[in-house]
């Protein structure tokens, strides 16, 4: 009776070493990003470029969408060890991760790196996940903002398209004339920094003074607010949530704006919401005091997990995600933008398709005039509340410009100070 | 012998799987976190021991002072509110009238329904242009329609009273076989007026679009430390009416327990019903009452959900909860997080509920008195 119950525990304790040594011959590297519409995509680019190539060297690659708000799981996934391999980071917060240590440096890997090199990516998108002269982040793709309108609104109102060289003042008058149609506003005006901090900043606004303060008396940020919020008084503007719909490009979808300040993302949700809409996109309107315009720049990277079990592993797999193939794929699905130099004189650009040139001005605003990360160091998405909610009192007429003004300025400061 | 320390070991044994939760799961949760709250901790690096520094950037943040206001006045209304609502309903639902189950059940129904739905729900009610501000235009623009109605039924009303009266016969102001006889009457007339287009509705007044959530609105305006603000208003009337129907079930179930012979006594000694409530029931109900107010104080000092679900629909600061104030420094958008701070706001949130049950505790006693 003992004799056999030894055997058995024998021969259980080979079975699990044969398939431990299996086992170590393939490794699982765990990739993390959001859920939602960005699953499908990713799961499919894993099943046609990325599992093919890393096939023969063992390496199998698992997605984990997070559907709810993922920089919170990252945090906390991060700080119980239960983090994946791979993970998104937007620029918004990459920095609070990467200064906390939780970030591989990549710069040993890259050098070593046949497939992947860092003057293959576009500089600023590179500094953006940049500390200290260490590489943290892959930008996988971006965005910034253009002017999305609606073609038939303004030719119903014989209202010329807005363009490139429109400024502020003009713009604004374009705007009055086309809210003269029956039940159609000007501008969707969403009370945000950002949309708004591009306008801010074609005027002349930095985000941090020298002395690390942030002014929102400059003269610039005062112009900006002033053309804004002065749209939203009469029919030129008006703010999506008076009609029900959470973001500009909702309102846009329904056609009950004529135009809205959004990104790329918005091509998608036309596509499914509002496959006829006959839209446009040009650059965003110039100050007129200083004659440029500005934009912001969001971005999201892969960063890799400090304490990842394989990391070689995982790099490669890094290499293939950010790839030239994966790239130009995502480009021509329309999902994204490239984040590799070598991809902006695509020919996918030159189509004579509203998708394809819509992306190219999103693609060309990167390099139009001031232009900004959407990230606002070590103050996170704290340092534009005060801002947002001034954008919004003073919307909905609980406060003047300079009420508001002083009131975000106020709040700023305390913010800063914590 | 034997046998009594088994018997004395017995009860520990029993409780032992639930001991083992409190202390895990509270009791080292607890000092935890009473222990981070003298520290600076982002979650990644050690904790940084900085003494009474946390609690005293909280007392310094604009912040947290609107945090406390709302979280006071959210109690206080709240709870005093829920509590007499549970309180009449109950009465109410205590009479012995027909399918009288089917109206417990009916009146039962919010606080069984998930908080995050009805929330949801509400947001939708208070749009813009929702439900609220469409009744509101309705009332507002039917208002002469609406003061024929009642004008007529305080006058079929009076004429049939007095009708009676002058018969000599003994007749209630509201005797319930002429309301109903006199509703349906000013019901028609009214009818036969609006078709024929005698009474009109108001036209060309504006809409109600009274912003109910995405505002910083307060009422009554211009008193920044006692005012409401809209978006917290609504959230009151929300909890009031998801919470007061399980208060009203404790109610039912003290009222069910008076002795009928109470009744009968103060009716003998010929007490009107508000005399009845207020000398018998009320006393009677006094420990239910203690309860319903501790944990109505205590649920409403910490409420969360709510406003997590309102989110981005309306302002931070008018709807900002202490509870939700140790949420948001423990998960900052976009930075480190901040579980000092989170913690030392948790060890306030939780003083400040147990010197309010206290000094609640002290008033009941008090008041046992006299």
């Amino acid at each position: 009776m003992k004799k056999s119950f030894a055997g058995v525990c024998l021969f259980l304790l080979l079975v699990v070493a044969l398939f431990s040594t299996v086992s170590a011959a393939r490794v699982q590297v765990r990739i993390s990003g959001w859920g939602g519409s960005d699953q499908p995509i990713i799961e499919e680019m894993l099943r046609l470029y990325v599992t093919p190539a890393l096939e023969k060297e063992g390496i199998t690659v698992l997605y984990e969408p997070i559907a709810d708000d993922f920089q919170r799981y990252i945090v906390n996934a991060l700080s119980a060890n239960t983090a994946p391999d791979l993970f998104y980071m937007d620029i918004f917060w990459a920095q609070s991760l990467i200064q906390a240590g939780q970030v591989e440096p990549l710069d040993s890997y890259i050098a070593k790196s046949k497939l992947l090199k860092k003057e293959d990516f576009i500089p600023s998108l590179l500094d953006a996940f940049s500390h200290q002269g260490k590489v943290y982040g892959i930008p996988k793709d971006f965005n910034t903002l253009a002017l999305f309108y609606n073609k038939d609104l303004f030719d119903l109102a014989g209202v010329a398209y807005p363009d490139e060289h429109d400024t502020w003042d003009t713009f604004a008058r374009k705007m009055e004339a086309v809210s003269k149609l029956d039940g159609v506003y000007g501008l969707a005006l969403q009370p945000e920094f950002a949309r708004m901090g591009a306008l801010a900043y074609a005027a002349g606004f930095k985000t941090f003074e020298q002395n690390g303060k942030s002014n929102l008396f400059h003269p610039g940020f005062k112009a900006a607010l002033e053309w804004y919020t002065g749209l939203a008084k009469s029919r030129a503007g008006i703010m999506p949530a008076d009609l029900g719909q959470s973001w500009g490009g909702g309102a846009f979808g329904t056609e009950e704006v004529a135009a809205c300040i959004e990104g790329a993302w918005v091509i998608g949700h036309l596509k499914d919401q509002a496959p006829n809409l006959n839209y446009g996109a040009t650059f965003l309107p110039k100050a007129p005091s200083t004659g440029k315009r500005g934009n912001l720049i969001f971005c999201v990277a892969w960063g890799m997990n400090k304490e990842s079990k394989h990391k070689q592993a995982a790099f490669k797999v890094l290499e293939q995600l950010t790839s030239p193939e994966v790239q130009q794929w995502i480009l021509e699905r329309g999902l994204a933008l490239p984040s590799r130099v070598a991809l902006t004189d695509n020919p996918y650009f030159k189509q004579n398709d509203r998708e394809a040139q819509a992306n190219y001005i999103v693609f060309r605003g990167a390099s139009e005039g001031n232009v900004e990360p959407f990230s606002f160091g070590e103050n996170g998405g704290r340092w534009m509340d005060p801002i947002n909610e001034a954008l919004r009192a003073i919307m909905s007429g609980e406060l003047s410009v300079e009420e508001g003004l002083r009131e975000a300025q106020f709040r700023l400061d305390q913010e800063m100070q914590r | 012998m034997r046998r009594s320390i088994k018997e004395k070991t017995a009860p520990y044994v029993l409780l032992s799987p639930y001991l083992f939760m409190l202390f895990v799961f509270f009791g080292y949760a607890f000092l935890r976190c009473f222990y981070f709250s003298f520290t600076e901790y982002d979650l990644f690096a050690p904790p940084q021991w900085v003494g009474f520094k946390n609690y005293l950037n909280l007392i310094q943040d604009f912040q947290f002072g609107l945090a406390l206001k709302n979280s006071l006045q959210f109690a206080v209304i709240v709870t005093t509110l829920q509590t007499v609502l549970a309180l009449l309903l109950a009465v109410i639902l205590n009479q012995k009238i027909k399918g009288i189950r089917f109206f417990r059940a009916l009146y039962y129904m919010p606080s069984i329904t998930s908080s995050a739905v009805v929330t949801l729900i509400f947001m939708w009610l208070f749009q813009k242009k929702g439900l609220v501000n469409y009744l509101l235009t309705s009332l507002k623009n039917g208002y002469r329609i609406i003061a024929v109605f009642f004008g007529l039924l305080l006058m079929f009303q009076a004429f049939l009273v007095i009708g009676e009266k002058l018969k000599k016969r003994p007749v209630s102001c509201f005797e319930p076989s002429y309301l109903f006889l006199a509703v349906v009457l000013s019901f028609m007339v009214t009818f036969f007026l609006v078709k024929t287009g005698i009474v009109t509705m108001v036209e060309g007044l504006p809409p109600v679009e009274t912003v109910w959530l995405n505002t910083k609105k307060i009422w009554p305006r211009n008193h920044r430390l006692f005012g409401i603000s809209y978006p917290l208003g609504s959230i009151m009337l929300l909890n009031i009416w998801t919470t007061a129907p399980t208060f009203m079930l404790l109610y039912l179930a003290g009222l069910q327990d008076i002795p009928k012979e109470l009744y009968e006594a103060a009716a003998v000694d010929g007490a009107t019903k508000i005399k009845t409530f207020w000398y018998v029931v009320r006393p009677q109900l006094r420990n239910i009452t203690f309860l319903v107010v501790t944990m109505g104080l205590i649920s409403t000092l910490q409420m969360f959900d709510q406003v997590a679900i309102i989110g981005d629909q309306a302002p931070l600061d008018a709807v900002i909860t202490l509870a939700y104030y140790v949420y948001i420094n423990a998960f900052p958008s976009s930075v480190s997080p901040k579980i000092g701070m989170a913690s030392a706001a948790a060890v306030f949130l939780g003083l400040l509920t147990l010197i309010i049950v206290l000094i609640q505790r002290i008033v009941v006693n008090a008041g046992e008195g006299d």
